[in-house]
């Protein structure tokens, strides 16, 4: 049981991570990134290749990096052009660029599986009351610890958190603030991608790499953030433990129909509270 | 005894710390033309949209149209029931044309009086144009027109001359206080030019800071100091 | 009347078709192309009278087919019965999810539209009892189908004129269905919700319907698919078909109800030229979409209104 629980968190925390990238982004720019899974799978596949020649740190440190560079350029590139268009313009725009990201991936590095061994000094097993537990799993538990409380002191303590939460409760107070609302995005989207990328790195020690592999977290993400109430930190919080949960427990017991458990909760949390979890910006 | 046509009790509505309508009881008598005045932030479009069920669940207070507790009912079932309103900002569809948009209210109304109303409201000759294509002015009176499809038994107006000449509003206006004499329509109105207000109104309430100020036969607000001081006083110096 | 006369040349055209174009290739090609197209014109429509896009449409496409395949390969239902709660099944899911989903605005709405299709995919996928993964399940259809023999569907000379004839009909029913009453609503709800509601609609359960209306059309597109190929896969459910949909209508354009099938005209004519290329389409469709919805938003049956309307002749 212990295990399922922890195995839960797990996931749960690698969900947080990625979504809650998608929270800041749209946040912001009011936008979703539809290549959100994209960037977790490229940030797979850079570690995978940095770690091959230069072990699995550099790896990480690689994949975050390149991944931050890649969410400057989306937003450069991408939301700014398109920020005064229907939001519509710019979700059909970033749905094209999963399915190209998608595609470059799989000319790249092939269709085959790949996959990434732990660093050694996070490999073997603790054992846990009577059971054995993966060393790297934990680590996973901890890391998105790491992540969750350091966002959450970013956001409630610093000048720009202060904006990045105001901005997701009503984007045109902070603009009319005299806030550089383009720069303040391009660090925002850049940070979203990295922590994409950071989620897609310390997953690929658990799954097997393919280009297709941001296709369920992406959706499992969509649900998190939809569920947490859109634009809410601690809602996309809540919802990625209960769906972590939730996905797990399917996985054991009902693996054939597990991809429809976080719809059904979803659809039953906006039956009771249409507007998700919690309120936009807490 | 007779009901009011419209009564709110005890309207309240907060914006975190700000509170924009500070318990405020109002009932108009059934066929009064009543003007809703005060400067700006005084709370009137607040007000408008709480007796309209805009604001959902965010106020509290009660609501009765006729005696009937309409307080839980949304937006469409307080029209349905016989409010209707208009909106300060133009609040139309740009892409049907008037004739369209028109019908369209005329059949949530279940009445068939859609020509009557684009004919009073002097719609006729722009009845087959996109509402985009059409002058503001014009924009304003389909607005209107929206509300009136029906013969509603309470209408609320939220500056409906808003942006158009002087002549413009009298027209507006004077035609607005015959078709509700004609219709039975009890109105209340908000309107900042206050021509509009003293050659329709029988009588005015006055809003500021959220609470009301004064309420009364137009001469005797008119004369009030406290309103001349929190209102006329600032257009008059 | 006019409207009638023109539905009717165009399903007589098309009819006409097979007789002139001998090659086989053509003609498969054709009859996928107008398969797509009513999947297509069900995405466009949605945009069209909801303001709303789906990035999930191949779940009902996918679904309708599965349906078709599995009914018939283990003899659930009769044919009939099975063609009919092919198409039902994932129009009411569809009136059931956007009840609920359509509360929360448009962006909330798409993520949701392909969360629900991804979820469908994985399902078929990971179903290996059901489904038979990703090897798909060759249908096992009966020798007479509505009284037309299994080959009128599975030879392309005449599923191509069931399909045109299938096509031409739903958008005549979409033509009558935007100039009622209940597509001056829609249209209406789709401009100004609040208007709507405060002359005294309801719009939620409006919306729902249309949403629930291009399901069905997806669903109807995902029958014929499953009935001409015999054969179905995960694919059907993949986000890469809803994307190749969505291309179609953004490319075709949907303030027209006839734009989508255009599109989907349109894309099949670049697939097949794409050739030796075909390998990167996903890419290539992820940058047509990006391309097209930046550079032309009308799409081309929006730039061809315009270039009408330029040259001074009025169109409906």
């Amino acid at each position: 049981m212990l295990i399922q629980i922890l195995n839960g968190l797990v996931y749960g925390g690698l969900l947080y991570v990625l979504a809650v990238g998608l929270v800041l982004i749209f946040g912001l720019r009011r936008v979703v990134n539809f290549a959100h899974g994209s960037l977790f799978m490229i940030g797979a596949y850079v570690g995978y290749t940095v770690t091959a020649v230069a072990g699995f740190w550099a790896g990480l440190i690689a994949s975050v990096c390149v991944l931050t560079a890649i969410g400057a350029a989306l937003d450069r590139f991408v939301f700014r052009p398109l920020q005064d268009e229907d939001p519509i313009v710019t979700m059909l725009v970033t749905f094209g660029l999963l399915l190209v990201l998608e595609d470059a991936a799989r000319t790249i590095w092939g269709k085959e599986f790949l996959t990434v061994q732990p660093p050694a000094i996070l490999s073997g097993v603790v054992h846990l009351a009577g059971t054995s537990f993966p060393v790297y799993r934990l680590a996973v538990i901890g890391a998105a610890i790491l992540v969750a409380g350091g966002l959450s002191l970013w956001l409630r303590f610093s000048r720009v958190g202060l904006y990045v939460r105001a901005s997701s409760v009503d984007p045109l107070t902070t603009g009319m603030q005299g806030v550089d609302t383009d720069r303040l995005s391009a660090m925002v989207v850049a940070i979203g991608a990295g922590l994409a990328g950071l989620s897609g790195t310390i997953s690929a020690p658990l799954v097997a790499l393919s280009p297709s592999m941001g296709g369920s977290i992406l959706i499992d993400s969509f649900v998190v953030v939809v569920t947490g109430g859109l634009g809410s930190f601690t809602g996309a919080f809540i919802a990625a433990m209960v769906i972590g949960q939730l996905h797990n427990l399917g996985v054991v017991f009902v693996p054939a129909a597990a991809s429809m458990i976080p719809l059904v909760l979803m659809v039953l949390v906006l039956i009771w509270r249409p507007g998700g979890l919690v309120k936009a910006g807490a | 005894m007779t009901y009011p046509a419209l009564e709110g009790i005890g309207l309240t509505r907060r914006f975190g710390g700000f509170i924009a309508l500070d318990s405020v009881s109002i009932a108009l008598r059934p066929g009064e033309i009543r003007g809703l005045i005060g400067p700006n932030g005084a709370g009137k479009s607040t007000l408008m949209d709480v007796l309209s069920g805009r604001t959902g669940k965010s106020a509290s207070g009660r609501v009765s149209l006729f005696g009937h507790d309409i307080t839980e009912l949304p937006a469409r079932q307080r029209r349905r029931a016989g409010l209707a309103r208009s909106f300060q900002k133009t609040n139309i569809f740009p892409d049907l044309t008037v004739a369209a948009q028109i019908g369209l209210a005329s059949r949530a109304a279940e009445t068939n009086n859609a020509a009557e109303v684009i004919d009073a409201m002097e719609l006729s000759a722009l009845a087959g144009q996109r509402a985009a294509d059409i002058s503001y002015g014009d924009q304003r009176r389909v607005d209107v027109a929206l509300a009136l499809v029906g013969r509603p038994r309470v209408l609320l107006l939220d500056e409906p001359a808003a942006g158009l000449s002087m002549a413009e509003s009298l027209n507006l206006a004077l035609l607005l206080r015959d078709l509700a004499a004609r219709w039975q329509v009890t109105v209340l109105i908000v309107e900042h030019d206050m021509e509009v207000i003293f050659s329709i109104c029988s009588h005015l309430t006055v809003l500021h800071l959220g609470r009301i100020l004064a309420s009364g036969p137009p001469e005797e607000v008119r004369a009030m100091p406290e309103v001349i001081t929190a209102y006329l006083g600032s257009s008059a110096a | 009347m006019i409207r009638i006369a023109v539905f009717l040349i165009a399903g007589a055209a098309g009819a006409l078709l097979p007789n002139l174009f001998g090659s086989p290739l053509l003609l498969t090609l054709l009859t996928q192309a107008v398969i797509s197209a009513i999947l297509a014109t069900g995405v466009g429509f949605l945009v069209r009278q909801n303001g709303l896009v789906s990035f999930g449409h191949a779940g009902f496409f996918g679904l309708g087919a599965y349906i078709v395949a599995l009914s018939a390969t283990n003899a659930w239902m009769p044919i009939g019965a099975t063609l009919v709660v092919a198409i039902l099944a994932p129009t009411v899911l569809a009136l059931l999810l956007g009840a609920a989903m359509l509360r929360l605005g448009g962006v909330a709405f798409s993520m949701l539209t392909l969360a629900v299709a991804q979820a469908f995919y994985e399902l078929a996928l990971r179903w290996r009892s059901l489904a038979n993964g990703d090897d798909g399940i060759a249908a096992q259809l009966p020798d007479r189908i509505l009284g037309l023999d299994i080959s009128v569907f599975q030879q392309a000379g005449s599923m191509f004129v069931v399909c045109w004839i299938v096509l031409v009909l739903v958008l005549f029913g979409l033509s009558v269905l935007i100039a009622s009453p209940f597509g001056t609503l829609t249209l209406a709800i789709r401009e100004n919700e609040e208007r709507a509601r405060f002359i005294g609609y309801g719009t939620i359960v409006p919306r729902a319907a249309i949403y629930a209306l291009s399901a069905a059309i997806a669903a109807l597109a995902g029958v014929l698919f499953a009935l001409y190929n015999g054969f179905v896969t995960p694919n059907v459910l993949y986000w890469g078909l809803s994307g190749e949909a969505l291309v179609m209508a953004v490319v075709g354009g949907t303030r027209a109800v006839w734009g989508p099938a255009l599109g989907a005209l349109l894309f099949f004519l670049l697939k097949n030229a794409a050739g030796d290329l075909t390998d990167h389409w996903p890419a290539i469709i992820g940058g047509t979409l990006i391309v097209v919805t930046v550079l032309l938003p009308r799409g081309a049956s929006g730039t061809i209104a315009m270039l009408m309307q330029r040259m001074g002749v009025r169109t409906a």
